[in-house]
């Protein structure tokens, strides 16, 4: 069972092996004279304003809350899609586990509109 | 196994047709809001009270038991025996089974539960109505979601009561959690509001926590959440006592957090005092009802087994609640910080009639115990609602009058309300010939028939402690001079509904015996 | 040493070590990063376990979406770091007490079968099946019930969400270029005709 992963697995670690190499290498071969101008922070080629850290608008909280709430939906939708064949192949619950899907989705169609209509999802 | 081999029964939706109802009900408020531009909301309060009165006609006619009971009230006893087979007939209504089980015994529908929605509904109904010139002042929170969260919450509630599983219960709750919290901070720019909404919230999800850890260790003993197959198994002996015990201990903690009483009453003065009037009186009256219907589906149906055992904690919650409820009331300048102290000890009181229902494994006194307790939280939320009315009564727009002083001579601003709040506060006291005397008075016969004699006299000791703050009101409306004079500026249904409500008040402490006995007969029939 | 021992080690250590960076590293937002790597690498040790949905849900709901709202907020608190640190010893003996209760419960519950906390264990199926169909089969039929309520409860989430925050909309003087192309000359420039007014 477990060894189905290990595709996953060495996939997980070329993908590593990938993002830390070209820093290592960087780091090796690349020449390392530093002053203070070069290392100090800039902005623009300007001095910084200011802090980097800053208040984020509410609205990023409110996008990202939504996004949270339709994530949640596909974890519901995940096991379903699993089993979907299965449903359709049984007879007893054929229409019933398809109907079931449709209800939980129109549920969240319904606050979907709402957002959209209140403008939750338009910027400005 | 597959699906096939589940041997899964297609669950049957009628019994849980008025939840149906009112979810449709409340998404289609929600798009008709969205496209109907207006500012006063005029529309969506008319439909939420629409729905409220139909899903209550729907609760009505899938229940036999309950139709016969509201034909009785309605057209008195001989009516009911004539009609009722008749309206079953047109309507189809099933008969024959008392309690139906329905989604793989998740939902349970019985006459005690239809006989706490009724109720329910009819709390909710007239909390909107008593909200409505309240919210209208307010142009933060006169938008769509008071009435449509609000649908959500008695949807939840809904939920709660006919929960026949723990996993049931914990998502009703939730719901009904998740949208009181966020009409708690509808006032987004009142700082007390938001601070009371983050509080609420803070302890709410620590209380589920808790609530929850129980359920799974209940789960770990017994191998299954489903509450009779729980009660089944605790039958047969076949759980670990000391699992079970833990899951107990963190299962009637959660509970207590919910009903508020001490020592997990922390939250209570502050998300009182602090949520909006309206929203107060929500959270004030109705969900007790729903926290009551869990209380007696999760201890009572599941763990009546163990009743030795909770009952000596509900016991420790009950003596303190009404002691320092009561004590803490008497402190307080402000009148809803003084009514949630006194929301407290009241359902410190309630917990009286729970604690009585198994005397040394003898069950003969819980139907009488159990019934008091039904009948105590009923007319508790009937005469809260009456109270937390005045309140909105006498607010208008940039006044909220929630200060003890605003109370002060009433009696010559408007005698016949200052009537009706001295109705609702002997009632709240337990002064004889209203209905919280008969409440009081039933829930302390249970606790003496059950040869509880010290937990009674504590009882009494503490309710003549708490008259003094009730008394305090009536004195200051009728012998302290006004601080203002204007005139009281609510609607007209509005003060015919107050009135209604102070006359009810009244009436059911003369009468009390057909709500006593509708509480007996529906427990009766549902334990 | 078997190579699922291995990859077990593997993935606790740096579950370890990104836990304590969550709590020690200075900079709040290396922190919550660090909590994506440790909500990672628990997903990995649930993967092991053979709990896939488990695993597909942590790094779809935590890694993919709360934690974005973590470092959101996170971002939104404009923390001074320096006095942040500043309680540190004085939340140490408060802190130490809870870490005391976490190691006790997790005794409990690694020392279950001595509480004979299993006796009603999960059934072991022995098909080599995934539980992501399991749960599905379950969750679809029996727990229909619980399952559409859960939709309702994201909607009132939804709900909450956009009546607390959604502001009114601000007046920006934005250009919109979608009705700036739509502009006529004679949207902007009137040409009056007016009668020349005698000299008095």
């Amino acid at each position: 069972m477990l060894e189905n992963y290990f595709p996953v697995f060495v996939f997980i670690l070329i993908g590593i092996a990938f993002g830390i190499a070209p820093i290592v290498i960087g780091l090796l071969v690349a020449p390392h004279r530093p002053d203070s101008e070069k290392l100090s922070p800039y902005e623009c080629g300007f001095e910084a304003f200011e802090d980097a850290r800053m208040k984020f608008d509410v609205r990023y909280y409110l996008i990202a809350i939504i996004f949270i709430l339709f994530d949640l939906e596909v974890a519901f939708l995940l096991p379903w899609a699993t089993i979907f064949k299965e449903i359709v192949q049984t007879e007893s619950v054929k229409w019933f586990g398809f109907a079931e899907m449709l209800v939980f989705i129109a549920i969240l169609v319904v606050g979907y509109v709402y957002a959209w209509a209140k403008g939750a999802l338009d910027w400005e | 196994m597959t699906l096939a081999e589940m041997q899964f029964v297609l669950p049957n939706l009628s019994p849980a047709s008025a939840e149906i109802f009112l979810l449709t009900m409340a998404c289609v408020i929600m798009m008709v809001d969205l496209f109907v531009k207006e500012k006063t909301r005029a529309l969506t309060f008319a439909l939420t009270q629409i729905t409220l009165v139909g899903t209550a006609a729907v609760t009505v006619l899938t229940s036999a038991g309950l139709l016969s009971i509201v034909i009785a009230v309605l057209l008195g006893p001989d009516a009911s025996a004539d009609l009722t087979p008749r309206i079953v007939e047109v309507f189809g209504i099933r008969t024959g089974e008392e309690i139906t089980y329905t989604f793989s015994s998740m939902y349970v529908a019985d006459l005690m539960g239809s006989v706490l929605k009724l109720t329910l509904y009819f709390t909710v109904f007239v909390v909107m109505l008593y909200s409505r010139s309240y919210v209208l002042d307010r142009p933060q929170m006169a938008k769509a979601e008071f009435y449509t969260l609000s649908l959500f919450a008695t949807l939840g509630m809904m939920v709660m009561i006919s929960a026949n599983h723990f996993l049931t219960i914990y998502i009703g709750l939730e719901l009904l959690s998740l949208s009181l919290y966020a009409m708690v901070a509808l006032n987004r720019d009142s700082v007390t509001a938001t601070e009371a909404a983050m509080k609420y919230f803070v302890l709410g999800a620590l209380a589920s926590g808790l609530l929850l850890y129980g359920m799974s260790m209940i789960y770990g003993a017994t191998g299954t959440l489903e509450i009779t197959g729980v009660a089944e198994r605790l039958y047969m002996g076949q759980a670990n006592k000391t699992i079970l015990i833990f899951g107990l201990v963190f299962l009637v903690s959660g509970i207590a957090f919910k009903l508020g009483v001490v020592p997990f009453h922390m939250w209570i003065p502050d998300v009182y005092h602090g949520a909006p009037t309206a929203v107060t009186l929500f959270i004030a009256s109705a969900p007790k009802l729903a926290a009551f219907a869990i209380v007696i589906r999760m201890l009572v149906n599941g763990l009546i087994v163990m009743a030795q055992d909770w009952q000596m904690m509900l016991i420790i919650l009950s003596v303190l609640s009404m002691a320092i409820g009561n004590l803490a009331a008497i402190a307080q300048t402000n009148l809803k910080r003084m009514l949630a102290y006194s929301a407290i000890s009241h359902m410190g009181f309630m917990l009286l009639g729970l604690v009585t229902g198994v005397v040394g494994g003898d069950a003969r006194f819980a139907l009488n115990a159990y019934s008091s307790s039904m009948f105590y939280v009923i007319t508790y939320a009937l005469t809260s609602v009456g109270t937390f009315g005045m309140i909105l009564l006498l607010a208008r727009a940039g006044f909220e009058s929630d200060e003890l002083d605003d109370f002060k001579g009433l009696n010559k601003r408007s005698p016949w309300f200052a009537a009706v709040m001295m109705m609702m506060m002997f009632s709240m006291a337990g002064v004889p010939f209203f209905v919280g005397f008969f409440a009081k008075f039933s829930v302390l016969q249970a606790v003496v028939a059950a040869g509880y004699l010290w937990l009674a006299l504590a009882a009494v000791f503490f309710s003549l402690i708490g008259a003094f703050y009730y008394l305090r009101i009536v004195k200051l409306m009728y012998f302290d001079p006004p601080k203002d004079m204007t005139p009281i500026q609510a609607p007209f249904d509005m003060k015919l509904l107050m009135s209604a409500n102070g006359l009810a008040v009244a009436l059911l402490g003369i009468f009390p015996q057909a709500l006593m006995s509708i509480c007996a007969y529906s427990l009766l029939r549902s334990l | 040493m078997e190579f699922k021992t291995f990859v077990f080690y593997f993935l606790s250590a740096i579950l370890v070590f990104a836990s304590l960076r969550v709590v020690t590293s200075r900079n709040p937002v290396h922190a919550a990063l660090y909590l994506v790597l440790a909500f990672f690498t628990a997903s990995g040790v649930w993967m092991l376990l053979q709990a896939e949905f488990l695993a597909i849900s942590l790094v779809l709901i935590y890694v993919g979406a709360v934690m974005v709202l973590f470092l959101f907020v996170v971002m939104m608190l404009d923390i001074n770091i320096d006095r942040l640190r500043e309680g540190f010893w004085s939340y140490l003996p408060l802190g130490s007490i809870i870490a005391l209760l976490m190691v006790a419960e997790m005794a409990l519950v690694l020392g279950g079968s001595y509480f004979d906390l299993f006796e009603n264990a999960v059934p072991q199926t022995g098909i080599a099946e995934s539980n992501v169909q399991a749960i599905g089969r379950l969750m679809f039929t029996e727990y229909v019930y619980p399952f559409e309520l859960a939709s309702v409860i994201l909607l009132v989430g939804i709900v909450a969400a956009v009546a607390l925050t959604q502001r009114e909309k601000r007046k920006t003087k934005a250009v919109s270029p979608s009705r700036q192309v739509f502009v006529k000359a004679k949207d902007r420039v009137r040409v009056l005709q007016m009668p020349s007014e005698p000299r008095d």
